[in-house]
């Protein structure tokens, strides 16, 4: 081997002949490292042996404990030798070995020797290998001479101190940060990398102190920064100055911003990206202040680097998230890379153009974007995929090209994760876009004739099932889910079963047809599918004629399943088995940590077959099921509408009570829904005394108590009250529970058997007018506005008086008329002065209401507002004005 | 953070690795992602051309140089423009031990002196030098000759 290494810069003749470590073994090399023990040490052979021990390392080749320590000590000793080459072997061999803390103290009086060496890459490298192996004590002792190095004159060493001060700041951070009159000065050295380095470290020595930060900032933005890297760090610690400090774009005068500016002129790439890329970060950036440097970035579009490019359309990318407007100037030269090589810059490009682009230029997007989807990897697709989705969520009258492309790209190759995304997209556009609902559905019932994910497909019958029914021809579908029950697997073929049922159980005039394809499913190999099958001919009842099917039975088969799985999996739990039957009503249907579930994940969007529709319908449902179950509440007619919970409690208080406003046409009824906290009490007779005496239109008619409640075991009370019909009625209601209280033993769980009266004071409760509004989206705005006609607008203007900025403003008169925002109108570009946001719903007695909002700052901070209503009623379109004038 | 610096033979087979901060389990994984990006991609292009990829909040700059390919990947500071830097400065001094686009062999006959000039470039994740001249000059332990 030895000689191998030897040859080296003969022709290359027989170079790619043999590799000079072809055969190499550890074993061997560890023999050959005994020259390292040599009195007379023969340097070259030692370099080759090093360079062997390297490679195997770098081979993913381990040493033993033993082993590792045997060659350590063999390489102190060539410490022994005055062969530069060789020294700077060892260092780097000490370092690769990385000796346990024992056996360090070999070579520390050897390196404390070099680092105070007259040669100064003696020094360097000590100071190198000395930080990576010492531990709090060494550095204690070397701390001297490391805070000398930071301000020698070699930029080597100071480079190395400095790098070394950068790694020993996360295990000792105090003795570093001593350091930092040093670091301070070395900021200023002449040697551009000691500058960069300084930099790295001052910043990070000082960076919880924001007033050393801006003053280090300040002082370095005015003078000179001599490194391309150090100035990037610059103008990121710049920019974290100005967010730090606030906007002040009001007055046009952010600090630094001239700085950022100039950096756009810089000779180096790098600093013109950087500066480029914190002006777009800028919160709040004004096109004025984002026209420069998406000027700069436009150019770089078009460059020959593929890096350039790449950073280019990544930073117009994330621009376009925001200021999609401001990106549009560059779309040509982002189309030309559609076509680029590099697929991640084509996918940027592509995904940014989604962002960018308008109604009419959506067909020639879809066209170009068919020909680039055959040839990247599903991790790109994926992301057009979601790409398109916004899109056509973005644009509802695009739809049919759009669900064209997805419905054409799911037939062609594709893993899982890809075809989940199509699917979802499909899914989440049938949702929102009703005209797309029946090509959507059978874009689908195509793809599971071919599908080769039993998750996907059995999600897919499941959706079908759900949505199928409701469709103008129900029977077109039944083929594509009976093929199922032939062709696929158990689990497809229970889900196919379960859909069949539910197409029997919802259209009267399929049942028969329905039932001879059951009833063939009873011979089934499958235990499960044979089950479903039996099931459900039972369930849905009679010989298959054509009846109409039992709500009951509906109810059992379209209703959501009201307990909730956390709640069924404890009871079940707790469940001993006995000649008891489980009782599934005995399961608590109160989810306990809804309301905070719900502030932890707020917006967030309908997430395709992932989550069925589990959120407000179903919940919707479930009250109306609760409600309905509740003889006295029989006669309230349909509920119109059930509020989010509101906390009456703070968090984490004894007892935990939110209420739930449920509206009906002349009544009230409020759901407060109970949770005891305290294991060593158990509650009865819980009742909640509600004063109405600041509602003066509301009387109480009914109140239904719970008799106990133990612990955490959450329980509901009901009052109702009854109201004027069809009409707003506001109120304040105040609130305190009662209660017997007996104390519990929590280890036996018995209670006492006397129990003491008390009252526990709640939060007031407010019925406002967003309660008697629904948000019910609509997929056309301008459509739905001329259809409904202006026999019933409403005019008016409003000044709002000085708000906080336009967004908040639009928000609030959001919050106060609880109506949908439509066309993603909800979002104010920042810094506009003006805003139009469109609002669309339904007013308590089913009437539509739409709603357009034309905002305007008048004055720094006063916003004045004009609001157009529309409706099916004129008196609703008062009331709405009534809503804004009284809030 | 500079998180890996990879090279790898024509077949995919690695030659040197250097990982910072990556879990030793996760290593395997980058590995095989770096060779498959390279075998899906380095055909056909330059000596030098740098192609830019970017997996999940990480940044991957690649090249070829003669037989070699070399993987750089970064994240946070260590973007896809502060890799380019750290990718020019690899193959600088690599043409320099090598004195061109080094064959395999070439490579590997070179391999101490690349070593030593990778420890000069990347210290634990930390670009720590730039310049060729000066690399050349600290692998032999001679100061630098602007100082």
């Amino acid at each position: 081997m030895a000689q191998q290494l030897v040859k080296k810069d003969d022709d290359r003749d027989d170079e790619a002949e043999y590799s000079p470590f072809m055969g190499i073994e550890k074993g061997a090399v560890l023999q050959e490292a005994r020259v390292f023990n040599d009195p007379q040490l023969d340097a070259r052979r030692c370099s080759q042996v090093i360079t062997k021990l390297l490679y195997l390392l770098n081979q993913g080749e381990t040493f033993t404990k033993t082993e590792a320590t045997e060659v350590f000590f063999a390489v102190t000793k060539l410490f022994q030798s005055k062969d530069m080459g060789l020294r700077r072997m060892v260092y780097l061999m000490i370092k690769e070995i990385s000796p346990s803390a024992d056996e360090v103290i070999i070579v520390t009086s050897s390196l404390m020797k070099d680092m105070n060496s007259k040669i100064d890459m003696y020094r360097a490298n000590a100071i190198r290998v000395l930080c990576r192996i010492t531990d709090g004590t060494l550095l204690a002792q070397i701390e001297r001479y490391l805070k000398q190095a930071i301000v020698d004159k070699n930029p080597v060493v100071a480079s190395a101190a400095l790098v070394s001060g950068i790694h020993l700041l996360q295990t000792n951070p105090e003795i570093v940060k001593r350091w930092s009159n040093e670091v301070q000065e070395a900021v200023q050295s002449r040697a551009a990398l000691v500058q960069f380095h300084a930099l790295g470290l001052l910043h990070q020595i000082r960076q919880n102190d924001r007033l050393a930060v801006s003053k280090l900032v300040t002082s370095l933005t005015r003078g000179t920064v001599r490194s391309p890297l150090a100035q990037c760090l610059l103008i990121r610690y710049t920019s974290q100055v100005i967010c730090e400090s606030g906007n002040n774009t009001q007055s046009g005068d952010r600090p630094f911003y001239d700085y950022l500016e100039s950096c756009l002129r810089h000779k180096s790439e790098m600093v013109i990206f950087e500066a480029a890329r914190a002006i777009t970060e800028l919160n709040g950036v004004t096109t004025r202040e984002l026209t420069p440097a998406i000027t700069v970035l436009q150019l770089f579009l078009s460059s020959s680097k593929p890096v350039l490019r790449f950073a280019a359309v990544r930073t117009l990318n994330k621009v376009a998230m925001t200021h999609p407007t401001s990106v549009t100037n560059c779309n040509i030269d982002m189309e030309s890379l559609i076509s680029d090589q590099n697929r991640s810059i084509a996918t940027l490009a592509i995904t940014t153009l989604l962002k960018t682009g308008n109604e009419s230029s959506v067909d020639r997007l879809m066209k170009q974007i068919t020909n680039f989807m055959s040839d990247i990897a599903d991790e790109f697709k994926i992301v057009v995929v979601e790409a398109i989705r916004s899109l056509c969520q973005k644009f509802p009258l695009k739809y049919r090209s759009l669900m064209n492309f997805l419905s054409n790209i799911l037939r062609e190759e594709g893993g899982f994760e890809y075809k989940k995304a199509i699917v979802d997209s499909i899914v989440i556009l049938i949702r929102e876009i009703p005209d797309a609902k029946e090509t959507g559905l059978l874009h689908l019932c195509e793809f599971i004739e071919d599908c080769e994910f039993t998750y996907l497909s059995t999600q897919i019958l499941h959706f079908l099932g759900i949505e199928g029914p409701k469709t103008s021809d129900p029977s077109k579908y039944i083929r594509f889910v009976y093929n199922r029950v032939h062709l696929e697997n158990a689990t497809v073929r229970a889900g196919a079963v379960s859909t069949l049922a539910k197409f029997g159980a919802a259209v009267d005039e399929l049942k028969p047809r329905i039932f001879v394809l059951l009833r063939r499913c009873l011979f089934d190999s499958d235990d499960e599918v044979r089950d479903r099958a039996t099931l459900y001919l039972n369930t849905l009842g009679g010989d298959g004629s054509v009846v109409e099917t039992d709500k009951a039975v509906k109810d059992f088969l379209f209703g959501p399943f009201d307990v909730p799985l956390v709640n069924l999996e404890t009871s079940l739990k707790n469940y001993v088995p006995s000649e008891e039957a489980f009782d599934i009503d005995s399961v608590p249907k109160e989810v306990k940590s809804q309301p905070l579930a719900e502030k932890k994940a707020p917006g967030k969007k309908p997430t395709g077959l992932g989550a069925p529709p589990s959120g407000p319908p179903s919940t919707a449902d479930a009250y109306q099921r609760v409600l309905s179950s509740i003889p006295e509440f029989a006669n309230f007619g349909n509920l119109f509408k059930s509020s989010e919970p509101v906390e009456l409690t703070e968090a984490e208080t004894e007892y935990a009570v939110n209420v739930v406003k449920h509206i009906f046409d002349r009544h009230v009824v409020f759901q407060y829904n109970c949770t005891n906290t305290i294991p060593e009490q158990l509650l009865e007779h819980v009742i909640v005394i509600v004063d109405s005496s600041e509602a003066d239109e509301f009387s109480e008619v009914f109140s239904k108590p719970l008799k106990s409640l133990p612990y955490d075991s959450p329980g509901q009370i009901f009052v109702a009250f009854e109201k004027p019909e069809g009409v707003a009625t506001l109120g304040k209601f105040s609130n305190v529970l009662k209660f017997i209280v007996r104390e519990v033993d929590p280890t036996t769980g018995e209670a006492d058997d006397d129990g003491v009266e008390d009252e526990y004071q709640l939060e007031d409760l407010d019925i406002v007018s967003a309660d008697y509004t629904l948000k019910v989206g609509v997929s056309n705005f301008r459509n739905a506005w001329e259809s409904l006609g202006p026999d019933y607008e409403r005019v008016d203007e409003y000044g709002l008086g000085p708000r906080e900025s336009l967004a908040e403003a639009v928000n609030t008169v959001i919050n106060l008329l609880g109506l949908q925002p439509c066309e993603g109108t909800e979002a104010v570009p920042p810094n506009s002065r003006s805003h139009t946001c469109l609002l669309s719903g339904v007013f308590i007695g089913n009437i539509k209401v739409l709603v357009r909002l034309s905002f305007g700052l008048d004055g720094p901070k006063d916003v004045a507002m004009k609001l157009t209503v529309r409706s099916e009623d004129e008196t609703v379109s008062d009331a709405i004005h009534e809503i804004v004038a009284s809030g | 953070m500079i998180l890996a610096v990879l090279f790898a033979n024509a077949e995919g087979n690695i030659l040197i690795e250097r990982f910072h901060g990556v879990p030793a389990e996760e290593r395997l994984h980058w590995r095989s992602f770096l060779v498959k990006l390279g075998a899906d991609n380095l055909k056909g292009v330059k000596n030098e051309e740098l192609l830019v990829a970017c997996h999940k909040s990480v940044y991957i700059v690649y090249t070829i140089l003669g037989d070699v390919s070399i993987y750089v990947v970064g994240k946070d500071e260590y973007d896809e423009l502060a890799l380019s830097e750290v990718i020019f400065t690899i193959t600088s001094a690599v043409k320099d031990v090598c004195g061109k686009p080094p064959t395999e062999r070439r490579f590997l006959d070179k391999y101490g002196r690349i070593c030593l000039c990778l420890d000069e470039i990347v210290w634990k994740g930390y670009l720590e030098n730039t310049e060729k001249d000066r690399i050349k000059r600290l692998i032999r332990l001679k100061p630098p000759t602007e100082f």
